[in-house]
């Protein structure tokens, strides 16, 4: 069995040199993307505020979460992307030829996509894993 | 018991059968006729490896009838021949072997002209695998992907045993192109894959994937895997192929007659689906695998008039009745018209004929080793079993049928050889062996054989060709796919179209836009009537979605210097709230894309880009940011906010009506921009020419673009306010001469060529493009980019668009942009000119009935007081 639910997710950008990423990374507060070794992605309501930061925004705009749940998500997401899911991680990469961000946690997998992308990839979702979403 | 239609006659079958199986017992001998001979072919290999069997199924055309199960109500038919495969009058061209050799269609045809095309036509309709349905429904394919610690491709016995060696060291994917163990006589192996096929049905971390076929190994390690209903990408971390062996394929006379079998063949007919392959049967068994299918047809009942085998093997001969046994023979002959009517062994000078239907070929193996051919030598790839084995193919220089699928012959490779074609790779690519269905399964191993028996060593030592003294003999380079795959297997999850939506996609739809594809996105193209909108924005006000654009922060110590270098424009002197049109170019000094930069701080910029160029520019930025060592950051916010453009005459009083903000030209310049809150959405407020009217690009976070876009509508009602969509757009930028990248661009435009020289500073010490642009001063410009007016031609201007620039008789140009302008009275356009003798021509010829002649752009607002409000 697996969902799909649509979500907007709160997601904070941090440009800042890679000694203060190292920083915010061991800091380890909230759900940590180190997306780039002088950028990192914030998930879920952090505070925009990073001390040494060259720019530290909320852009949770730019971003829509599409998120699967069930013991089937990852068979859902088999469908739509080549990324090797961790057990419990994050990996970036390809989904439905959208460059994303895929949060993976006990029963649910997180994908982040560009929010203009957001309607292409639930779109895949629903055709591809319709099969695993119908089970 | 079920039934399946076979050429207009109802077939029945029994539980377990493969329509080959099937159509044997109703007496079908005649299972293909071959590609180019029309030459009589039956049931050969038995084993899904050979092509003699392939027929049309369901309207698919090549598909392996002695793997392919029976199914109730199929239709079945075989392909080629004409009018039947039954009765073919294009067998004729077996007589017609000798004027048509090898490679005949390379060197006939050729004068006059026309004949090739009319001889295409008659090869094509004469020759092939079948016809593909044209009325067959797109289907659409599971893709999905799969990790796994080990792929293991074949199900026999070695793929099994290594699976269940490799289950302790993690996740194990076996792939089968069959079902385990069917197609096994019983007997010795039949009751080994089933043991097997327990111990790993009880492993957890062992998946089965029975009619899965691996295409190909590609570097990763990817292996792409089809099936009926899905493709499987697997990735794997290390791979075992087991894909076994098929057995060798004799060469003599007659070898491709109807009754001449390999041995897996016949003992699967008689063994598996209880069908006697022959009344009369001679068996050549060189193997032990041989001695246990010449039992299983002693068994089944079929008369052996003569079995051959090596003197090694006569003890273990098994007991029944066998008319003759010729010990150390081969087969020198098959004879026969339509089918197999007698066979002729010898040994050593002596030779005896054998009357009979059925000759069972038992000669060696000949390792399936196409998927591990494709494999690197570093790559973590195992071969195990019959796969891994050496070929063993009989003598390759005798006259017979060396490749099954292209009706190549021994004869044909000897005149191949002798026209200067004189290795195994590039006789395989004038002759076409091992290029079929079979992909050289049967025939590969005999042709490197033959090209290794003349190599210069054997020659020299010989004199002739030997195969006995033949040197190794490489085989040729295999490629993906293995097995012969559908086109929509190729197809399959390859999505081409990705839609890039704005947030204002839903709005648009409700209006009713005409919405289509532009720059990667879906975009409205006009609302209702264009000519409208046009009006609405030279006129009164009107907004467009322009949250497409791609849009940029620029930050950090060294982000002054990034854009410095990257932009050909000065950039130092641009003061805070300002904003610069820029030209982005590459190294070659072209131009790559265009923008508007503005400076938002003491270090920190935004960009814009065209909206197709937005993923060009981004990767720019930061590909120069590492280069140059910069500390400089870029935070793409194409995503994140969307754009409005505000535009016309009343542009500021609408925009005025919703903010507190001040807008007007002391507070907000042109060329400049302003952080200001319209209707309650925070806005960066951006000064624009694109359309040559009053302009405000109001750049806000995403998901609030909808109530501003509503908005904007409402407060527009006092000016009659239309959205206008991108037809409007051609025009309203065309009159202020404004290029479109890419449409009124070519690849190698430089700014020059452009006409846009004024937007590179040759001054500063450098810049992306710069040296490459000096070195062109030196040149005189060859090509240019001119504003046109039109006289004459179509009512539709438009469709001057692409129309070449003709003087005197020569092309001297093409028109890249074309409208009518209401507003000036004119037909204008844009378009490329070449010098002709130093100079650029001002005067051409189009289309019938058009003239253009250059004129100077902007057509509209010359002066730009419009645009400045």
């Amino acid at each position: 069995m697996a969902e799909l639910r649509i979500e907007e997710p709160s997601v904070v950008a941090v440009l800042a040199s890679s000694e203060v990423c190292e920083r915010l990374e061991a800091s380890g507060n909230g759900t940590l993307l180190r997306v780039a070794p002088r950028e990192i992605l914030i998930v879920g309501g952090a505070d925009p505020t990073v001390e040494g930061a060259t720019l530290a925004e909320d852009v949770s705009d730019a971003w829509s979460s599409l998120v699967l749940e069930g013991p089937d998500a990852p068979d859902a997401f088999a469908r739509l992307s080549e990324l090797e899911l961790p057990a419990e991680g994050w990996v970036q990469g390809d989904v439905a030829h959208a460059a994303a961000k895929v949060i993976v946690e006990p029963g649910r997998i997180t994908i982040l996509v560009p929010a203009m992308l957001a309607a292409h990839v639930e779109e895949r979702i629903r055709t591809d894993a319709a099969e695993v979403l119908a089970r | 018991m079920g039934a399946f239609e076979f050429e207009g006659r109802s077939v029945s079958f029994e539980p377990g059968d493969t329509l080959a199986a099937a159509l044997y017992r109703h007496g079908v001998r005649t299972f293909s006729r071959s590609l180019k001979y029309h030459r009589r072919r039956g049931l050969y290999c038995g084993t899904g490896d050979c092509p003699n069997c392939l027929m049309t199924v369901d309207g698919q055309p090549a598909v392996r009838t002695c793997t392919t199960a029976s199914e109730d109500g199929m239709r079945v038919e075989r392909s080629g021949g004409w009018p039947s495969a039954e009765r073919d009058l294009l067998r004729v061209t077996d007589s017609l072997h000798r004027v048509m050799p090898v490679g005949f269609y390379y060197k006939t045809f050729i004068k006059p002209r026309f004949a090739w095309p009319l001889a295409e036509r008659v090869i094509r309709r004469a020759t092939g695998l079948g016809a593909l349905p044209d009325t067959t429904a797109a289907t659409r394919k599971v893709v999905r992907h799969e990790h796994v610690e080990t792929l293991v491709i074949g199900g026999g016995i070695a793929g099994l045993a290594a699976a269940e060696r490799a289950a302790a060291d993690g996740s194990v994917l076996v792939c089968d192109e069959g079902r385990l163990g069917r197609g096994i006589a019983p007997g010795a192996s039949l009751d080994r894959v089933r043991t097997l096929v327990d111990a790993v049905g009880g492993l957890d971390a062992v998946t089965v994937l029975e009619e899965h076929t691996a295409l190909g190994i590609y570097e990763g390690l990817h292996v792409p895997v089809a099936a009926d209903r899905e493709l499987v990408h697997v990735h794997p971390a290390r791979i075992v192929v087991a894909t076994g062996a098929t057995e060798s394929h004799g060469i003599f006379p007659g070898n491709d007659l109807p009754g001449v079998m390999l041995g897996r063949a016949a003992a699967g007919l008689a063994g598996v689906h209880a069908v006697r392959p022959g009344e009369r049967a001679v068996v050549v068994a060189h193997t032990d695998e041989g001695l246990e299918h010449l039992r299983t047809l002693l068994e089944a009942g079929v008369r052996v008039v003569a079995a051959a085998l090596p003197e090694a093997l006569a003890d273990r001969l098994p007991g029944g009745d066998i008319g003759e046994v010729v010990l150390d023979g081969d087969v020198h002959e098959a004879r026969g018209g339509g089918s197999l009517r007698s066979v002729v062994l010898r040994r050593g000078d002596r030779a005896k004929r054998f009357d009979c239907d059925l000759l069972v070929l038992s000669l060696g193996l000949s390792p399936r080793d196409g998927l591990a051919r494709m494999v690197l030598p570093s790559e973590p790839v195992t071969v195990v079993g019959d796969a891994a084995a050496a070929a063993e193919p009989g003598p390759c220089d005798r006259d017979g049928v060396v490749c099954l699928c292209e009706d190549v012959s021994t004869h044909d490779l000897a005149q191949a050889w002798e026209e200067g074609f004189r290795n195994a790779e590039i006789l395989k690519r004038y002759t076409t062996t091992t290029m079929g269905p079979c992909q050289g399964a049967m025939c590969g191993a005999a042709l490197s054989c033959f090209a290794a028996s003349r190599s210069p060593q054997v020659l020299e030592e010989h004199g002739t060709p030997r195969t006995t003294a033949r040197p190794p003999a490489p085989r040729t380079t295999a490629r993906p796919p293995a097995r012969p795959t559908t086109l929509e297997t190729l197809a399959a999850g390859v999505h081409e179209i990705v839609d890039k939506r704005t947030s204002l996609h839903e709005v648009h739809v409700e209006a009713g836009a005409r919405l289509d594809r532009s720059g990667g996105w879906l975009r409205p193209f006009a609302y209702g009537d264009w000519r409208e909108e046009y009006r609405a924005v030279r006129e009164r006000v009107s907004p467009m979605d322009v949250g497409t654009l791609g849009k940029f922060t620029i930050a950090g110590p060294d982000a002054n210097e990034l854009v410095e270098r990257l932009f050909p424009c000065r950039t130092a002197d641009l003061g805070r709230g300002r904003t610069r049109y820029v030209l982005v170019l590459d190294e070659a000094g072209y131009v790559m894309d265009d923008g508007l930069l503005a400076r938002v701080g003491d270090d920190e910029w935004y960009l814009t880009t065209t909206s197709g160029g937005a993923g060009r520019t981004d990767a720019r930025l930061r590909q120069f940011a590492d280069r140059l060592e910069l500390d400089a950051h870029v935070l793409d916010r194409t995503a994140q906010w969307g754009a409005i453009n505000v535009a016309g005459p009343h542009a500021r009083d609408l925009i005025a009506g919703l903010t507190d903000d001040p807008i007007d030209a002391d507070a907000l310049p042109y060329p400049g921009f302003a952080d200001v809150s319209v209707a309650g959405v925070p806005c960066r407020a951006i000064r624009t020419g694109f359309v040559g009217e009053l302009a405000f690009e109001l750049h806000h976070p995403r998901r609030r673009g909808p109530d501003l876009w509503a908005s904007i509508l409402d407060a527009g009602r006092a000016w009659d306010a239309l959205p206008h969509g991108l037809d409007a757009l051609e025009l309203l930028r065309l009159e202020k001469g404004h290029v479109y990248l890419g449409q009124d661009t070519m690849p190698d435009d430089t700014p020059a060529k452009l006409g846009m020289s004024w937007a590179v500073d040759m001054s500063k010490p450098w810049f992306v493009g710069k040296r490459a642009l000096e070195r062109m001063q030196a040149l005189p410009v060859s090509r240019r980019l001119v504003g046109l007016e039109f006289a004459g031609g179509p009512d539709r201007v438009a469709e001057l668009r692409g129309e070449p620039l003709v003087l005197g008789d020569a092309v001297v140009g093409r028109i890249t942009s074309a409208e009518r302008s209401p507003t000036l009275g004119a037909s204008i356009g844009l378009g490329w000119v070449r010098a002709a003798d130093g100079a650029f021509p001002d005067r051409f010829e189009t289309v019938p009935g058009a003239t253009a002649s250059v004129v100077p752009t902007p057509f509209y607002d010359a002066d730009g007081g419009r645009m400045r409000g």
